[in-house]
């Protein structure tokens, strides 16, 4: 890099090299072993603000700040998600999503047009407690920002095609979110803690379904009402001219929201309960630990903001320092009170190591303990506590962090002189008071504990620790038993195996990709099943799967080019042993791998092709579960596979209708889900990848 | 261009209500500053802004995946997290908790051209930012243990990061394939280095390059916020001054190559579950004259609710349930660079569709060009983004740095936008033309699972 630079600052032209002209200054001073200590630093006013409330009873605060052209607003209703009716969950985040899709005279692209060609942006969502609209623009800008706020509130369209196209892609963020574990446990933990409060719901694919255009109308008109709504304008503006611009925008509308029901009460807890969804194949457990707290305005919420900094509120936390920098089990380990309008909670979370799920809760219980018996001693609170009042320059350097500070304050009911006092309450907590309210508000003998994980390798870590529950990622009741299948061979009725042909077209999205072919005949020891597959230019091979009377393996061949790539497979079984060698594609990486296969099988042990030969064998019922072992030859792999059925739905195909059972296979290296015909003979009917748009179509 | 265009055009702009006029009014505030080096070569850049009580300190080390030689990628990468395990006088760990303690944020990152290293703190820890820097910059703890435990957190990191996340895989091939590996090996390998050369990388390597490239000389320090001058200089020359001057680290040498063919390829993607397609183009350093050029059409194709992208592609069309326009998404680069455009399918769409309907907007542009009015509008959106930058003092802080690497002065803080404000239609068509045809692109198609 260069030496000496021009300096052209605004007022000066000349050049400075003031590092190299006054190193004189300093250099008498050594260079300190230990951290500098903090300069003295003049307490910072919070920042002047302005508010009113407009004869409509809709509430005006402003923030000014001149630094930069730009402005940014919200307006802020206590329009809860809360409020859904039950069954109609995620009803004010759809209402959130269309009020910005068409309004007053613009339709939805109109509405983005006029915004982004401004060079600013409109947005609006909806959590448990509030629904937002809000907008940043340049100063020159302000006057379309109101416009588009107050189409957004008071004259919404909902046009249908908006609503279906936000429905569609609602369902898609959902599909992917509910298969992510930090997803699940938050829902089945608020669903412990909360109980019949709808802060326990969640939204659902069936309730997405389930609104209407009606049900969104309904909700603006009844939840979105000027009077007690917060309208928050900050950076370059006068509060003289937003109060006439809120005036024009908003200064005809009129309404008061109407009062809501009581929520119904959280369930009293006595004791610890230990709720485990088992998600099979997880490498890591998520922790969650906690209880019920306070209301936003409790006074002890100073105190608790303290006591959560020592506990784990940051990476210099407790919590942190002992899971993550002593143990080594995770990447993180956190505490925190949720703020909520009704009642909040207290959360402990972390996520680690399967083989650590235990002591990994242990010891977070155990500090959940320790912050209640120990006092804490001077230098760790005035750590939290300088920790805690050194940020607050950082949360109030902009207008708009000013102005979501004091908004927070007057939506959360907080008094007055909140943001001005805040700073001097934290600093006045004491180590008693620390204590005192851990006491009150971190219950480890009475809370809920979620762990989501892989049930069959935790459960006996985990089952002592306090009364367990166990159940799916859907919430469904599981027993000990489903988390570790047992494995036995396949019961068959040979005679269903006769002479077959099926044919299956393959689709991607609908679209025809390939085809596949099953042909099974007898031969002089059993049975012969041929398949041949074909995906687009990816994939063309035949596989040959011989198998004597009962059913049992004798060989699998198969040949073919998988991405242009020879591959190969050819293994027999005989006397208990699998022996022969593979050679195909490694799943991670795409590259040719060669497996050499020698091992003992357990009796009945399967080819992962065999499956689809023996379907017409099983026993069909509607609860009927099979697990059993696998051998995948290619990858080397001997698993079990649970194939079970999930009740039985009507499958089209083609003009026809036929009766099928649905089925889930898992513990291959993707789930499949099949639906086979309920009457004999068992036929497959149709095959698809869970989540996938990969579906196995059978051609008549 | 011909003046009754320019007529119709006009036409067509008052007769629409919502036509975007130019916001260019007036000029963005400026950012005074003044810059100096030390002896040992440390570029220093002083912003003093007394109008809040925080100050950013913001080191960029001039090195990033760019200057990783074949068989050791990931390098740079793994370096950084090495920056947080501990010097002579700061334990491991320990940086994160002192700046937590102070009521401040710092973190790290890697780039192909550069890594950086921040953190915003009360003004009255300008001290401790400092302080922290120098420590590590004088005498980073490089430990075989240390070593080790860094280098599975990196692979921790990718497997978390590229192999377990869906259309990640396609996202960095496409960041990186369109580089000539034989002429320009700078630009054609990822930051996140192969798992082979990350599990070859020794102790001896590690130290080596710190010698090479975490010297003063190949660093600059930007110190942003409430601060008196004088008071920093004298702390910057009491914590760096003894720090010795490196060598000079060696020349990179790329050599890129433009329209040299189209690439077409399927990707599977045992994570993804729905298709995808990703579009790359070639496109010139960040400061060639074109950039600016390139940097609104991507806006005007694929940046926000009203791009061409979103109306076309995914409303009118439904063929994606997204599709946006990017560049060089880790940071600008001083070598070739890629746009980037990438959608992922609605069910019932073939990668194939959304990849005829993505190319067809850039065909678009070359045979049709853009508006008056959309070009407008991507200037009013990139000046509201610069505005934004400057509201925070840490953002102020990377802008200045990437003024002083990427366009040779951190004065063009201040000037870069007029390259912006001159963009005209006309530049718009050529560039997309020199740019955005197939020979230039790479095209992977993105299909859920591998093949069974």
């Amino acid at each position: 890099m260069s030496t000496v630079r021009t300096v052209r600052t605004g007022v000066r032209g000349w050049f400075v090299a003031a590092g190299l002209l006054l190193p004189a200054v300093a250099a008498s001073q050594d260079y300190p072993k230990t951290p500098p200590p903090p300069a003295p630093l003049t307490p910072a006013k919070f920042p002047p603000f302005y508010e009113t409330v407009l004869p409509n009873g809709l509430r005006l605060l402003v923030v000014e700040s001149h630094k930069q052209p730009i402005v940014s607003l919200s307006l802020n209703f206590a329009a809860e998600s809360i409020k859904d009716p039950a069954g109609k969950d995620g009803l004010a985040e759809m209402v959130a999503g269309l009020l910005t899709k068409g309004a007053g005279t613009r339709s939805a692209e109109q509405v983005s047009e006029a915004i982004e060609s401004a060079g600013g942006s409109l947005t609006a969502g909806a959590g448990p407690d509030f629904l937002s609209i809000s907008s940043t623009v340049l100063t020159p800008s302000l006057s379309l920002a109101f416009e588009l706020i107050g189409d957004a509130a008071i004259r919404p369209a909902f046009p249908e095609r908006e609503l279906e196209l936000l429905r569609t892609q609602t369902l898609s963020a959902l599909q992917v979110s509910l298969t992510q574990p930090e997803v699940i446990a938050d829902r089945a933990f608020r669903n412990a803690l909360y109980g019949a409060h709808p802060y326990a719901r969640s939204m659902t694919p069936a309730s997405v379904r389930s609104l209407t255009r009606a049900d969104i109308q309904a909700f603006q008109r009844m939840r979105l009402r000027p009077s007690g709504a917060l309208l928050v304008v900050a950076g370059d503006v006068k509060p003289v001219e937003v109060r006439r611009l809120a005036l024009r925008a908003f200064g005809n509308w009129q309404g008061v929201p109407p009062a809501s029901p009581a929520a119904p009460t959280s369930p009293a807890r006595t004791k610890t309960e230990l709720i485990l969804v088992h998600r099979p194949g997880s490498v890591q457990s998520n922790i969650l630990v906690g209880n019920l707290s306070f209301l936003p305005t409790d006074p002890r919420s100073y105190a608790a903001t303290v006591t959560n900094q020592v506990l784990g509120g940051g990476a210099s936390s407790r919590l942190f320092m002992i899971l993550r920098e002593q143990k080594s089990w995770t990447y993180g380990a956190y505490a925190r009170y949720a703020r909520r309008k009704g009642i909040g909670y207290f959360e402990a979370s972390t996520e680690v190591r399967t083989e650590v799920t235990d002591s990994a809760l242990k010891e977070l219980l155990h500090q959940l303990e320790r912050i209640r018996s120990e006092t804490v001693d001077s230098v760790e609170l005035e750590k939290a506590k300088g920790s805690l009042t050194g940020r607050f320059p950082l949360t109030i350097e902009s207008a708009d962090q000013v102005a979501g500070a004091v908004a927070n304050a007057r939506l959360y009911g907080l008094a007055p002189d909140y943001v001005q006092t805040y700073r001097v309450r934290l600093g006045a907590v004491t180590a008693a008071q620390v204590q005192a309210t851990a006491q009150a508000t971190i219950r480890p003998q009475s809370a809920a504990i979620v762990v989501v994980g892989d049930g069959a390798k935790i459960y006996e870590q985990i089952k002592d620790v306090a009364p367990i529950t166990i159940v799916d990622p859907e919430g469904k009741p599981l027993t000990p038993l489903d988390l570790s299948p047992k494995v036995a061979a396949l019961e068959l009725d040979m005679s269903a195996i006769v002479a077959r042909r099926d044919s299956f077209a393959i689709r991607l999205n609908g679209a025809p990709v390939g085809w596949q072919r099953g042909v099974v005949e007898p031969t002089a020891e059993g049975y012969r099943y041929t398949e041949d597959l074909r995906l687009g230019g990816f994939v063309e091979q035949t596989t040959v799967l011989e198998f004597d009377r009962t059913g049992a393996m004798r060989s699998v061949k198969q040949t073919g080019k998988q991405q242009g790539q020879d591959v190969s497979i050819d293994v027999s079984y005989a006397g208990g042993r699998a022996k022969g060698s593979a050679k195909t594609p490694d799943p991670a990486t795409g590259q040719l791998k060669a497996v050499t296969i020698d091992t003992a099988l357990a009796p009945g042990t399967l080819d992962d092709n065999a499956l689809q030969a023996l379907l017409p064998a099983l026993r069909w019922r509607a609860d009927a579960t099979w697990t059993f072992n696998v051998l995948s030859a290619g990858q080397g792999e001997l698993k079990p596979w649970t194939l079970k059925v999930t009740g039985t739905e009507p499958v089209k195909l083609g003009e026809q209708s036929v009766e099928a059972f649905r089925a889930e296979l898992s513990g291959g290296p993707a789930p499949l889900v099949l639906w086979v015909s309920t009457g004999a003979p068992h036929r497959l009917l149709k095959l698809s990848i869970a989540g996938q748009p990969v579906e196995f179509v059978r051609v008549p | 261009m011909p003046s009754f265009r320019r007529l119709s055009l006009w036409l067509g702009l008052a007769l629409s209500t919502g036509a975007p006029e130019r916001l260019f009014a007036q000029e963005p505030a400026r950012i005074s500053f003044e810059t100096y080096s030390l002896p040992n070569g440390l570029t220093v850049i002083l912003a003093p802004d007394r109008s809040s009580q925080v100050v950013a300190v913001d080191v960029w080390y001039h090195v990033g995946s760019r200057d990783e030689v074949r068989g050791r990628t990931g390098f740079a990468h793994l370096f950084e997290h090495m920056m947080f395990q501990g010097s002579a006088n700061v334990k491991k760990a320990e940086h994160f908790q002192l700046v937590e303690q102070a009521g401040g944020a710092s973190n790290g990152s890697t780039a192909e051209d550069r890594t950086n290293y921040f953190q915003a703190l009360p003004s009255n820890r300008l001290n401790l930012g400092l302080w922290l820097e120098a420590d590590r910059m004088r005498s980073l703890a490089v430990t075989d243990s240390t070593f080790a435990n860094q280098r599975e957190a990196v692979k921790e990191e990718r497997r978390l990061r590229v192999d377990n996340q869906p259309y990640a895989g396609a996202i960095f091939e496409g960041m990186y394939a369109l580089a000539d590996s034989a002429s320009c090996f700078p630009y054609a390998h990822s930051v996140i280095g192969s798992m082979d050369d990350l599990n070859a990388a020794k102790t001896g390597d590690v130290k080596a390059f710190f010698d090479l490239y975490y010297a003063p000389n190949n660093a600059t320090l930007t110190v942003v916020g409430d601060f008196e001058s004088a008071e920093a200089k004298r702390l910057i020359e009491q914590y760096f001054g003894s720090i010795p001057r490196g060598k000079e680290p060696p020349p990179v040498s790329c050599e890129s190559r433009f329209n040299s063919g189209a690439i077409r390829r399927p990707w599977p993607d045992p994570k993804a579950n729905l298709a995808g397609v990703l579009l790359a183009y070639r496109v010139p350093e960040y400061r060639h004259a074109d950039f600016p050029v390139i940097d609104l059409l991507l806006t005007i194709l694929g940046q926000g609710e009203s791009s061409r992208m979103n109306k076309s592609v995914v409303r009118d069309q439904k063929l994606a349930q997204f599709a946006v326009v990017i560049s060089n998404p880790f940071a600008p680069r001083r070598g070739p660079g890629v746009l980037l455009a990438f959608g992922i399918t609605n069910q019932g769409v073939s990668p194939d569709s959304l990849e005829a309907g993505l190319a067809r907007e850039f065909a678009r542009v070359i045979s049709e060009g853009v508006t008056e009015a959309e070009l407008n509008k991507a200037k009013n959106g990139y000046r509201t983004q610069l505005i934004t930058q400057q509201q925070q003092a840490l953002a102020k802080a990377e802008a200045l740095q990437a003024a002083a690497l990427f366009l040779g002065d951190p004065e063009a803080v201040n000037t870069n936008w007029k390259r912006y404000l001159a963009v005209t239609v006309a530049d718009i068509k050529r560039v997309a033309t020199t740019y955005f045809r197939p020979e230039n692109s790479l095209v992977l198609l993105i299909t859920p699972g591998g093949a069974k």
